[in-house]
């Protein structure tokens, strides 16, 4: 139990012709949530589908759950990617199905579960997620951008992971429903355990919920801890990204 | 991982269940099974005890909460004993969330709502054909009092993707059809030792229908797709919502350069079909049937009047300006999901086919009497 859940291990990727991770290094131990920040271009997201096992790293070592990823076959990996959950940035409902579809579709797929015990199940989550079982029957263009993520949320839980993946969650929110969210994972966070690792540019959503940051910076981790202890880090970089929350918040 | 046990006892002061091993998702079938056999008086207290749980996951939590609340023991009558501090956080935020509400089935509409949403749909189709028809009307319109609105760049474009483009399929098909056609024909004329007649029967055929027939139904097919994929992923993408904003018309940007370049390359492709379809009349009748080139062209003056040939290109702009109706309107039709694409694309395909068989048939009525 005491082994980290996630650890990248001198991870280098190199896109468009030049090394956009130099030796990325970090762990996630269980039950922590952590925060991924960086300017755009430093290959958060990239990190993050590197993580999910989605693109492969030119060099390093990715464990989940104690395995490296990238050294498993297509079938393992498939079994570790059940333990964990993704909340793609968009959402990434599939939009010919409605929401509570959706949310049944990992269910369909990887248990033998009765429909009776799926539809519950379905159902549960999506309350969860903060959503009303009107939503249920909706199509994902039927919803509102909040709606939206809570929605892929709920799928990305069904499983009951113990890893949630979670790309820009709060992009596209007003600010209050950008905090309700915040407070939604949180919450959820908490009560089933769950580790996760954040990519965000919304600072408000740092100083509110997460454990600790990691700063990526020219392909590399420049700061890894609590927020204010990042926060008061000598670095040109994190210096001014913090100052513009403070300009922003006036 | 350990299966799921329940344990039940009845004293006086309640009823005791005890959880034993994983209460989770991988178990879920076993868990319900569990908790059918269980009985539980409603009115009484009832105390969990969980010393025996090595695993409990939202699944199982929702188990607990929905079959006790559902055999109408009261949520507040449950106390919790001996579970951790998170597995107590996440049973009391499932059991809150949870309030006792079943999921609401989809609802069925009865036959006439149906019917009334069906003829609704239909008839808002047909306003939004006949607006469509309007906004191009009005951008022709806008065209003809401001030349200057022409985009010759993206006529040329289209002219070369459309017309230049489809030239070798074009060419490939109609020689094709040509050559199958006069064998067929050739196999008749040849009992009655006509076998000169080819010339007339291939000639008329190919240059009245077959070549603007089959060059309208392939340009259907690879143009007219192509305009709805493309405006169509425009409007996915929010691009003709940029057009707008900066103060040009999609219509007078999008449709009208396709509209023209195909109504002026159809014809000249039907054309090119004629010469082709001929040539591959002309290459059966040489070697099958001793009609040699010579005789077959000497022929071919005498029979083939300029009137039929101009009959078959006349038709061609009439299908072109169908063909860039439907893909365009089915191109601004797209709604925003990855699906819709696809959908009028091959809406696209097949109402296209239809027009322009349709038109054809017409014409055909209009203009009966074949030369003599």
């Amino acid at each position: 139990m005491s082994e980290p859940v996630l650890v990248a291990d001198r991870i280098h990727t190199r896109m468009g012709g030049h090394w956009l991770h130099r030796g990325v290094s970090f762990s996630i131990p269980r039950g922590e949530v952590v925060g991924l920040i960086g300017a755009s271009g430093t290959g958060k997201s990239v990190l993050l589908r590197e993580c999910i096992g989605l693109q492969r790293p030119h060099a390093g070592h990715l464990r989940l759950f104690g395995e490296d990823i990238w050294a498993l076959p297509l079938k393992r990996l498939n079994q570790v990617r059940r333990r964990f959950g993704v909340l793609f940035q968009e959402g990434a409902l599939f939009s010919s199905l409605t929401v509570a579809e959706n949310v049944a579709a990992p269910l369909k797929e990887h248990t033998t579960l009765p429909a009776r015990l799926r539809d519950e199940l379905v159902a549960m989550k999506i309350r969860l997620a903060g959503l009303s079982m009107d939503a249920a029957d909706k199509r994902p263009s039927e919803l509102s951008g909040g709606m939206k993520k809570r929605a892929a949320l709920a799928r990305a839980l069904v499983m009951e992971p113990e890893l949630l993946f979670l790309d820009e969650p709060t992009s596209g929110l007003d600010p209050i429903s950008a905090r309700e969210f915040d407070h939604l994972l949180r919450v959820l966070c908490d009560s089933l355990g769950l580790t996760a690792l954040i990519a965000t540019h919304d600072l408000d959503s740092l100083w509110g919920m997460v454990d600790r940051v990691i700063v990526l910076y020219r392909g590399r981790v420049i700061a890894d801890g609590p927020v204010d202890q990042v926060a008061a880090t000598d670095h040109e970089w994190i210096r001014s990204y913090f100052a513009a929350g403070a300009i922003e918040r006036g | 991982m350990d299966a799921p046990g329940l344990d039940h006892s009845l004293n006086g002061a309640g009823c005791e269940l005890r959880l034993r091993g994983a209460w989770c998702i991988d178990h879920l079938e076993r868990v319900d099974r569990l908790m059918a056999d269980l009985r539980v008086p409603h009115d009484r207290a009832v105390r969990v005890d969980a010393s025996g749980l090595t695993r409990l996951d939202s699944a199982g939590v929702m188990m607990l909460v929905n079959r006790l609340r559902a055999m109408g023991v009261v949520w507040s009558n449950v106390s919790l004993h001996h579970f951790q501090p998170a597995q107590l956080t996440l049973i009391h935020l499932v059991a809150d969330r949870l309030d006792a509400r079943a999921r609401p089935r989809r609802r069925r509409s009865p036959p006439l709502v149906f019917l009334g949403r069906a003829l609704g749909t239909a008839t808002a189709r047909l306003l939004g054909q006949v607006a469509f028809l309007g906004r191009i009307a009005e951008a022709l319109g806008d065209l003809a009092r401001r030349p200057a609105l022409l985009r010759h760049r993206e006529i040329t474009v289209q002219l070369q993707t459309v017309g230049l483009g489809a030239l070798p399929i074009i060419m490939l098909m109609t020689f094709l059809l040509g050559v199958v056609f006069a064998y067929l024909l050739g196999v008749q004329v040849q009992k009655f030792g006509a076998n000169i007649f080819v010339v007339d029967g291939i000639s008329l055929a190919v240059a009245r229908e077959l070549s603007p027939l089959l060059t309208a139904i392939l340009i259907a097919g690879r143009s007219g797709a192509a305009f709805t994929a493309q405006i169509g992923a425009m409007k996915v993408t929010e691009e003709i919502d940029a057009i707008s904003t900066l103060g040009l018309s999609p219509v007078q940007v999008l449709v009208l350069p396709r509209l023209i370049a195909i109504v002026i390359a159809l014809p000249l492709l039907t054309f090119v079909g004629d010469v082709l379809g001929i040539l591959g009349g002309a290459v059966v009748a040489a070697t099958q049937l001793d009609v040699t080139y010579y005789t077959f062209f000497e022929r071919l003056k005498a029979v083939l009047p300029l009137k039929t040939v101009l009959f078959g290109m006349v038709k061609a702009p009439v299908f072109a300006a169908a063909i860039a109706f439907i893909a365009c309107r089915n191109g601004f039709a797209v709604t925003r999901d990855a699906r819709s694409v696809g959908d009028f694309t091959t809406r696209t395909v097949v109402q296209s086919l239809v027009a322009v068989i349709l038109i054809n048939a017409v014409f055909a009525v209009l203009h009966p009497e074949l030369p003599r």
